[in-house]
């Protein structure tokens, strides 16, 4: 705490840090220590902190009713979002990067609501939609839905990212006759190729952790990784163990993805809640 | 400028996609909400009277007042932990952007893991967070388990999980400022706190209130958690409006009410939307 002058040198912004990471980081430290431990160290009081780590409750949660099933509908359900996202997304913020074109304002503002609406408002509406048209409890409905959430965020980013790119670059290519689905293609999407990424990445974070819609909107074969984690939290005796190691497995891919392309999260994250 | 105009049909796709996905729902939704209808059974036109039902009963008002309640408390927290966090890693050079990374995994962990972590830790036999407490001789409450410490334990676990959104965005906002009014704040002798008061603060004014309208609305849609911790309880001291609404939907089947729970709330939210974004022009133009 002495004076300002070694402001530059000061040490307790360190302290800080330490104590912030480790509590950002202990809970999920902790699950996994759980999830490696047997049954009988997982319960110790006084707690076990050193033990020879076992492998067998994610071999349970892998194996348990629906698991692997779940993962993998949760990895299709992120594709199909994301191509319908993107297919969507990129022509249309691309033509509300453009300043004076009709309705902009309405849709502009209409994507902030989309945002904003409760859950319950659109899920019961196509819970009686899908139950009808036979989309209810499919990888396809569930997709098809997401895009309530990553339709409106896709297109509010890729403006954003598309707004740094000159327009001089579409105008020379526009004289040289190129049609505009062609300069999208080869002008803008090569040059927002980051945005594009941190799009995709948030998008998919949102869709994999995503429960309230998949909760409402399937049953038992679409059912995806945050439901059949959700399995574990009801039974009279829970299996702390396969518990702690089926969440393991669904934070594994997200972690993953947070550590290999923190800049693009953090750039997508700000450009959302900034421009 | 000319051959801009026949650009419109790139904004067709999304325009379908945005109709079926809000507009149908919302129409749809309110119409709904006029009706008796439990899934199964015939529907019939009651007008305004689920609106009476669930406004005079006393599950709604109880899940609206929780459901502020928490938001109020997690935005408050999380913004304040928030900004404080950025302001302090903002002063660090080295390793700064590793703690980045580090402080934003919680963010990736699912509403649903996210509850499972907290209920293990939480336990109040096997718990490491009673046991920890139990060290410096301290007896850890029933945390979930009890009408008073339930909705403050929700409120802590949302702090744990979001405060690193709220931390990412001001620390790229902080790191963007331009460092001319830093600077001549410092030749003007600036306390460290009047710095902060009448250079960052101003400067930040605008990120700042996205940010709170950003959690303000997510809080306010809260579920995962409770319904992974709680499911609403004890006593529906946790019950939100959104968990209400699916109690009324998926366990009760009664679609009308559940629908008339919707309106009202988006309702609700819009009209604090609009607060909000009237006070930030407001703002801007005195500014």
């Amino acid at each position: 705490m002495s004076r300002s002058s070694s402001s530059r040198h000061a040490l307790w912004p360190y302290a800080v840090a330490l104590v912030a990471v480790v509590i950002s980081l202990f809970p999920i430290y902790w699950i996994l220590t759980i999830a490696l431990k047997n049954r009988v160290d997982a319960f110790a009081m006084p707690p076990v902190w050193l033990f020879s780590p076992v492998w067998e409750n994610f071999g349970k949660a892998w194996s348990s009713t629906g698991f692997s099933g779940a993962f993998f509908n949760s990895l299709i359900v992120c594709a199909i979002g994301n191509v319908l996202a993107l297919a969507a997304g990129i022509p249309a913020a691309y033509y509300l990067n453009r300043k004076r074109v009709p309705g902009r304002r309405t849709i502009l503002i209409w994507l902030l609501i989309s945002y904003m609406l409760p859950e319950f408002l659109f899920i019961v509406p196509m819970y009686v939609l899908f139950q009808s048209v036979g989309l209810y409890d499919t990888v396809i409905g569930l997709a098809l839905i997401y895009q309530v959430f990553t339709l409106p965020f896709t297109i509010w980013l890729l403006r954003a990212f598309f707004a740094d790119i000159p327009e001089a670059l579409a105008e020379a290519a526009r004289l040289e006759g190129a049609s505009t689905l062609r300069i999208i293609w080869t002008i803008y999407v090569p040059i927002a190729a980051p945005g594009i990424a941190a799009t995709v990445i948030l998008n998919s974070i949102k869709m994999w952790n995503e429960l309230t819609i998949a909760l409402a909107l399937t049953f038992e074969k679409a059912q995806t990784v945050t439901l059949a984690v959700a399995g574990f939290r009801g039974y009279a005796s829970i299996d702390w163990g396969a518990m702690s190691a089926a969440s393991i497995i669904i934070i594994l891919p997200m972690a993953l993805f947070a550590i290999l392309a923190q800049r693009r999260i953090v750039q997508g994250l700000s450009l959302g809640a900034v421009k | 400028m000319r051959r801009e105009k026949h650009i419109r049909w790139l904004i067709a796709p999304a325009l379908v996609l945005l109709a079926a996905g809000t507009l149908y729902p919302v129409i749809y939704s309110g119409y709904l909400s006029l009706l008796q209808w439990n899934w199964g059974s015939e529907a019939k036109f009651v007008g305004l009277r689920n609106f009476v039902r669930i406004l005079s009963g006393s599950g709604f008002p109880k899940a609206l007042f929780n459901t502020f309640y928490f938001a109020v408390f997690a935005v408050v927290i999380e913004t304040f932990l928030g900004l404080g966090l950025a302001l302090a890693i903002n002063r660090i050079r080295i390793g700064a952007g590793l703690i980045r990374t580090l402080m934003i995994l919680p963010l990736m962990v699912s509403g649903i893991a996210v509850s499972l972590i907290w209920k293990v830790m939480l336990d109040p036999t096997l718990g490491i967070v009673n046991y920890l407490l139990s060290l410096v001789g301290i007896p850890g409450p029933a945390w979930l388990g009890t009408v008073p410490t339930a909705m403050p334990s929700i409120i802590m676990i949302d702090t744990w999980w979001q405060t690193a959104f709220t931390f990412i965005i001001l620390s790229s906002a902080l790191k963007s400022l331009p460092a001319e009014p830093f600077e001549a704040a410092r030749l003007e002798g600036a306390t460290p706190f009047q710095t902060f008061r009448f250079v960052t603060l101003p400067m930040l004014k605008p990120v700042l209130i996205t940010v709170i309208i950003f959690r303000t609305i997510d809080t306010l849609k809260v579920f995962d958690i409770i319904f992974g911790t709680t499911g609403g309880g004890p006593l529906r001291a946790t019950e939100s409006v959104q968990t209400l609404a699916y109690q009324t939907a998926f366990k009760s089947y009664k679609f009308g009410e559940s629908a008339a729970i919707a309106v009202v709330f988006s309702l609700i939210i819009l009209v604090l939307c609009i607060i909000y974004l009237v006070i930030d022009t407001d703002d801007g133009e005195k500014a």
